[in-house]
């Protein structure tokens, strides 16, 4: 599981200054899911998985999710932001675990 | 080495040290926010009450014609499933869309995810792998900045499920 918190983010390259963008961001996560006994009752204990994922373009926020285990394993999510100025996009993945995973991609103008 | 002990390594240990001390003092108040934020979205509940504690009562208003909610129609495999959110309306700074809840009315956990939004996007648009664990209805509810609730639903068939957990 050492692939856990590898992120990609994919930015359109060929965007013009004003372009609304989409973004598309993918992390390596497993996402635990609710495990059960064998009488149907929650296995109580911390699952490791993302709750909160935050992303910001040139250092202002422009999105953030709120997750639950109802997310895929390696989850990804995409979102729209208005390319105003060449910088970068970071995204910050924070886990039940505290654990807490960034990633980087700039957004350039053709 | 002749000396045992040099400031390099005396360094080092004392900075592994304090690697050590911070990791437990993470470890431990890690579960309790875990903890706190899932029991303030992904609870084990019915999506009826799901909504009514995340909405109280407010009237929510048909969001067909402005909201494009984009799923497969059939999932074989329910644990990924694509869903992509966008609000047609205009973006202005005074009028925008503030909060996109995905809802996933037969999951265990039937909030799936909450997205906040804010102008500097351009455009109200979300997307995200979910998991459902049966064939279900899956609900977008989006909040404006007045408050004002609008959602939209698709159904989704699941071949096979995927255990929303």
């Amino acid at each position: 599981m050492s692939d856990i918190g590898k992120i990609r983010i994919r930015v359109p390259s060929n965007a013009k200054a004003g372009d609304v963008v989409r973004v598309r961001c993918l992390v390596i996560h497993p996402m635990e899911r609710i495990e059960r006994d064998a009488q149907g009752k929650i296995i109580d204990r911390n699952y490791n998985y993302i709750t909160r994922v935050t992303a910001t373009y040139l250092g202002k926020p422009v999105v953030t999710f709120d997750l639950t285990q109802s997310v895929s394993e390696n989850p990804a999510f995409s979102f729209a932001l208005k390319a105003t100025a060449p910088g970068p996009v970071k995204v910050t993945f924070v886990d039940t675990h505290g654990g807490k995973y960034e990633g980087t991609a700039d957004i350039a103008f053709a | 080495m002749a000396e045992a002990l040099t400031r390099r390594s005396a360094l080092g240990r004392l900075g592994a040290v304090g690697v050590v001390v911070a990791a437990g003092a993470l470890r431990d108040p890690a579960p309790a926010v875990g903890q706190a934020s899932s029991s303030a979205l992904g609870l084990q509940e019915s999506v009826q009450d799901g909504l009514k504690r995340v909405f109280g009562n407010r009237p929510m208003k048909d969001g067909a014609s402005v909201i494009k909610l984009d799923i497969p129609p059939i999932a074989e495999n329910g644990a990924v499933v694509p869903v992509n959110v966008e609000v047609t309306t205009p973006i202005t700074p005074a009028s925008y869309v503030k909060t996109i809840w995905i809802v996933a009315d037969k999951n265990r956990i039937p909030i799936v995810a909450k997205a906040t939004l804010t102008p500097e996007m351009g455009q109200a648009f979300v997307g995200a792998n979910i998991r459902l664990g049966e064939t279900t209805d899956v609900r977008a509810v989006v909040e404006q900045s007045d408050g004002t609730l609008l959602v939209a639903r698709r159904e989704v068939k699941v071949t096979v499920g995927g255990c929303g957990g």
